[in-house]
């Protein structure tokens, strides 16, 4: 029995440490969310084809992700913390994909 | 891998008209996605290979002679795909192939020949001249050239003799090929169009009639009917045509006059395609064969096949 008792006093000590430092944990971690640029590949109107952008994307330093919608031509690339992507270097690698890159924006 | 059965016991000369088929046509069939017979305008991106693999069966028959000949072609089809630049892409086509023809000799013997093994490779460039892209659709003009190399065997024998060139995997020549292609492709269909030449030049004192065509593919996303997020795979129901024109067969520079013709072939078939990959497949049916003389008539084709992004 008092065995159920310390274990049940122990995980509410934990629960409570858990809260207090949760919060500034939660927002330490939102400040550290990766960043999301957007475009639109014009030209894209297959899956088959998507991939040739995605590789292309893929290799610009600091991309994590790239996922594209096919039916709005969206495609959303995710870069780590501290990285960024300027517009020429996105639309350079749009074109060796052989599409045409449109509204490009940080989102 | 060469092969002869005689059924009967006397040999007897075969009659060479009984094995001249029109042409070849299989096509150039790179490994892009879209049509399965022919090219596409489509882009391979830099630094990106495509590969595929393609299985085929072609009956031919139709023997008008008391001969009754007919040829069975199977073939294995591997094709790849690089894009030295985005509009630069450079395909390799190599196919296995395994040729059987069944006859019967003026003499009355059924016999059977053929030969199996690695066929000619093809080699051709694509450049595309002409882009307009446009939010979920494209339109692309490309043309290509290439060279068809002598890497399959052209003197292959069995006990009968030397097969006749129709019946060898390879022609022993090399021949240049061209012509352009372009695709108009949206999200719910795509069409594609082309024109090709191939020059057949001679080897052992024989040549096939030049090849001209003209091809047209539609296909048509029946599935899903709707798109949502993400990229989803599309279900394609295809119809694509071929019409195929070739000169006469020149033995020893003398016409053969049971060669060559014009054929239009048209072709229902199946795609889905997803980012990384696609199945598909194809039956090509004549419709009308004009050949010349007794030359033998194609019954059908049948492709399927993958191909791969990497």
């Amino acid at each position: 029995m008092n065995i159920v008792l310390i274990a049940s006093r122990n995980l509410t000590a934990l629960i409570l440490l858990f809260l207090i430092l949760g919060t500034p944990l939660n927002s330490s971690l939102a400040a550290e969310k990766n960043t999301t640029y957007a475009f639109q590949a014009d030209g894209l109107a297959c899956p088959f084809c998507a991939y040739g952008i995605e590789k292309q994307v893929l290799k610009l330093k600091g991309v994590v992700a790239v996922n594209t919608d096919v039916a709005s031509g969206k495609v959303v690339i995710t870069v780590r913390k501290g990285a960024t992507l300027d517009e020429a270097q996105v639309d350079d690698a749009v074109k060796r994909a052989g599409f045409t890159m449109r509204a490009f924006q940080k989102e | 891998m060469v092969r002869a059965k005689i059924r009967r016991s006397r040999r007897g000369k075969i009659p060479l008209a009984a094995v001249v088929l029109i042409g070849t046509p299989l096509g150039i069939a790179p490994a892009v996605a879209a049509p399965q017979t022919f090219n596409t305008a489509l882009p391979v991106a830099e630094d990106q290979f495509v590969a595929r693999g393609q299985f085929l069966y072609r009956k031919i028959g139709d023997d008008p002679t008391p001969a009754g000949a007919t040829v069975n072609v199977l073939s294995g089809i591997a094709a790849m795909g690089y894009g030295v630049t985005a509009d630069l892409a450079v395909f390799g086509i190599l196919p296995y192939l395994d040729k059987t023809l069944k006859t019967m000799t003026p003499d009355g013997q059924h016999i059977a020949r053929g030969s199996s093994g690695i066929g000619d490779f093809q080699i051709f460039e694509r450049y595309t001249v002409y882009r307009r892209d446009a939010p979920g659709r494209t339109f692309r003009i490309a043309p290509f050239v290439g060279v068809k190399m002598p890497t399959g065997d052209d003197n292959k024998q069995d006990n009968l003799g030397i097969l006749p060139m129709p019946l060898q995997t390879g022609t022993g020549s090399w021949d240049p090929f061209g012509g352009f292609v372009m695709t108009y492709q949206t999200l719910n269909y795509q069409f594609d169009a082309q024109a090709a030449y191939k020059i057949n030049t001679a080897a052992n004192n024989f040549a096939f009639g030049d090849e001209a065509r003209l091809d047209a593919s539609i296909q048509y996303r029946l599935y899903p009917r709707a798109l949502g997020n993400g990229t989803p795979g599309f279900f394609y129901g295809v119809i694509e045509t071929n019409l195929v024109h070739q000169g006469k067969n020149k033995t020893n520079g003398a016409s053969d006059p049971n060669s060559g013709g014009t054929a239009f072939f048209v072709s229902p078939g199946v795609q889905y395609v997803t980012k990384r990959w696609i199945l598909e497949a194809i039956v090509q049916v004549p419709v009308v064969q004009d050949l010349n003389g007794t030359a033998l008539k194609d019954d059908f084709i049948l492709r399927a096949g993958f191909r791969v992004n990497f």
